[in-house]
């Protein structure tokens, strides 16, 4: 086991921001924690990372207590921040010479680790570019390279994708895929369920400081009576309908606004020919029809009673 | 890799184009404004002779007139060029142009001027003197009239100074106050970077704070680099200012180079301490502390006398335990003292204190600096 977290709790004087958290990861996996913003997903990082004192649990990393001095540990942590944390007065390949050097003496070794990080992150074109003239994205993926260039074995991202393009939001989430690929465990924090569902193997959902759920994102989803989505645009529908179509066999919610009929059925197979089975009975007309899968944001919305986003 | 992460902190730092602007240029940009502004201020050999007319009312035997036409100006220029002649025509010539003031009477003179000036200032306070002494005079042989054959009067005639000071032979000057008082702000100026240091290094100020204090490098190993790289900028701000000072507006530092290399060392240093402390224990935002620094540093560089040279004396009397808490007087001080004194009395006791408070920062900076994990970031 890479990271091993035991009854974790953090206290801001009244304010509970971990709540006798538990966090497994193992080696080679991409582990997801996702919860809103608030719900203590940053505060478990930076206990994790012994930058933040917590008042009980414990944290072991590679199988060793993990503390402020361990520096043997430490050699083996990459870490990207929620902010961009580089040097401004630094060039590209400057800033993440400099990072590197903090874990990699000889000078030869930084160089090459430090082209390598250049080429992964494809900052070539801008490598005697100062941070300033950078966008968005490519600063964020400068301070992707720094926080990777001395080849950790546990790296840790913490929302490394807000408030990029989307252009670089997949190049970034590529990049993670091939770290992981090459090795590396992975535990990254987003309240982009997508972006979570889409990269990680294993999941933690984290509300008010607490594990609330964890497992992969199938396992999540089994954990719920959602089995499907059905949206159908709608035009005319009222409500002698409306109560007519919750009492179909195996609905579990419906919901009828904008000229949008969404309705939540329970796990089952024939859910979509029962309710076009309906819709052809009475003679209502509709649109497109669009079937989906539970999201982890259903998963959240059934547990907790909010949206993730809320 | 310890040199290599200092270079490539000295790197940063002189890439900070406000910081450099702040320690580099502004410094030199002020010492060129006080050479412009008082360098001919205070120098005796500028000032002409002051043309000036005298009525005496036709009194015959007149020590006022022989006190006015031998005084000078320096040793070998009078202080007055004087047209003796009645009342009338010193009027005329002063509407004229061509006196600046005309004294009447010899017993109890009376200044006329046409306007307001320094020649005009310098002839009254002449006058003010002659009639405060003559006062005195008159008032010692009123009470003794056997004062003259005592030997009284001739301690009236001479200035005393009351100093238990070892002087040189230099005059004091209060324009070297403004430059001395530049030299030591420039010292203390060092808390900007000081402040810098501590933000990068502690994870609670900076993302580059927690990105360091998760490297696997030691945090005091880290500091250190980064400190000395600073205390570098630093000291080339000084070098620069003094070379500046000593060649091209040629401000006299005395003989003693050596002992102002020392306290300019041990200011600066005091400065990086100052940085540190605000920087670590002040829990407010960076423009916080940036404003706090600038209002100890900028204060102390006002009560020390860079932007009036009175204050330093007016603190030293009335607030002397401020003067000995204000890093930037001391340093100033001690500076100072080394030009004036013969003696190295003051400028011990300045780099003591000096050191006693740089101590007591660095302490307080390393208690600080010292935690590695914080209650919140």
């Amino acid at each position: 086991m890479v990271v091993k977290v035991e009854g974790l709790v953090k206290r801001y004087d009244k304010l509970v921001a971990l709540d006798y958290l538990d966090l497994q990861v193992e080696e080679g996996e991409i582990f997801g924690l996702l919860g809103p913003n608030g719900s203590g997903k940053t505060t478990a990082i930076n206990c994790i990372l012994s930058l933040l004192k917590y008042d009980k649990g414990s944290i072991q990393i590679f199988g060793k207590p993990m503390g402020p001095d361990a520096y043997d540990i430490k050699k083996d942590i990459g870490i990207i921040m929620q902010n961009v944390a580089v040097f401004d007065e630094l060039t590209v390949y400057e800033n993440i010479s400099y990072f590197c050097s903090l874990y990699i003496k000889d000078k030869a070794e930084v160089k090459r680790l430090t082209k390598e990080a250049i080429e992964f992150v494809s900052l070539e074109e801008f490598q005697k570019f100062y941070p300033k003239k950078l966008s968005g994205g490519l600063l964020r993926r400068l301070n992707i390279a720094c926080g990777i260039v001395h080849k950790p074995k546990l790296i840790i991202l913490d929302e490394p994708t807000v408030a990029v393009d989307p252009q670089s939001r997949n190049k970034i989430l590529e990049g993670i895929k091939k770290l992981n690929e090459e090795g590396a465990t992975i535990i990254y924090t987003s309240h982009y369920m997508e972006e979570v569902e889409q990269l990680c193997s294993n999941i933690a959902i984290i509300d008010k400081g607490r594990v609330i759920a964890k497992g992969t994102k199938d396992d999540l989803k089994a954990m719920i009576s959602i089995g499907e989505k059905i949206s159908m645009e709608v035009y005319n529908f009222n409500d002698e309908q409306y109560n007519d179509i919750r009492k179909l066999p195996g609905i579990y919610s419906v919901d009828y606004h904008d000229n949008l009929l969404e309705i939540k059925s329970g796990k089952g197979k024939n859910n979509i020919v029962e309710v076009l089975e309906f819709m052809g009975q009475r003679n209502i007309g509709f649109g497109r029809v669009i079937t989906e899968m539970p999201t982890l944001n259903d998963v959240f919305l059934e547990i907790t009673g909010k949206e993730l986003r809320d | 890799m310890s040199f290599q992460l200092y270079c490539t902190r000295l790197k940063c730092l002189f890439r900070n184009r406000e910081n450099m602007f702040w320690c580099y240029m502004f410094p030199i940009l002020l010492a060129t404004c006080f050479f412009f502004a008082f360098n001919n201020l205070y120098k005796v050999e500028d000032f002409e002779t002051i043309q000036i007319a005298y009525d005496n009312e036709g009194q015959e035997a007149d020590a006022f007139k022989e006190l006015l036409s031998t005084a000078k100006m320096s040793d070998d220029k009078l202080m007055f060029d004087i047209t003796y002649c009645d009342k009338t025509k010193a009027k005329q010539l002063l509407e004229n142009g061509n006196i600046e003031a005309y004294i009447v009477g010899s017993e109890n003179p009376m200044l006329y001027v046409k306007e307001n000036g320094l020649n005009e200032t310098i002839i009254k306070s002449f006058l003010d003197n002659y009639k405060q002494m003559s006062g005195t005079v008159e008032t010692i042989l009123k009470e003794n009239p056997n004062a003259i054959k005592e030997g009284l009067l001739d301690d009236v005639m001479q200035y005393k100074e009351f100093i238990d000071e070892v002087k040189s032979d230099k005059n004091p000057d209060s324009l070297l106050i403004y430059f001395y008082s530049l030299m030591a702000y420039t010292c203390i100026f060092a808390a900007n970077w000081g402040l810098d240091e501590v933000a990068n290094i502690q994870a609670n100020l900076s993302g580059r704070g927690a990105r360091m204090s998760v490297s696997s490098i030691n945090k005091m190993k880290l500091f250190v680099c980064n400190l000395l790289a600073a205390f570098t900028a630093q000291l080339g701000s000084m070098i620069l200012l003094f070379l500046y000072m000593f060649y091209i507006i040629k401000v006299d530092f005395g003989e003693n180079l050596g002992y102002l290399l020392i306290i300019c060392l041990i200011g600066s240093f005091t400065g990086l301490a100052l940085g540190g402390t605000v920087g670590v224990w002040v829990k407010k935002k960076a423009e916080v502390k940036e404003a706090i620094l600038t209002l100890i540093v900028l204060g102390g560089g006002f009560l020390s006398g860079m932007m009036i040279a009175d204050m330093k004396v007016i603190i030293a009397e009335k607030f002397p335990l401020l003067g000995y808490i204000n890093p930037v007087n001391l340093v100033a001080d001690a500076m100072y003292s080394l030009y004036y004194f013969d003696t190295y009395d003051r400028f011990y006791l300045d780099v003591v204190i000096l050191g006693i408070i740089t101590v007591v920062l660095c302490i307080a900076s390393y208690v600080g600096i010292r935690r590695k994990n914080y209650a919140s970031i």
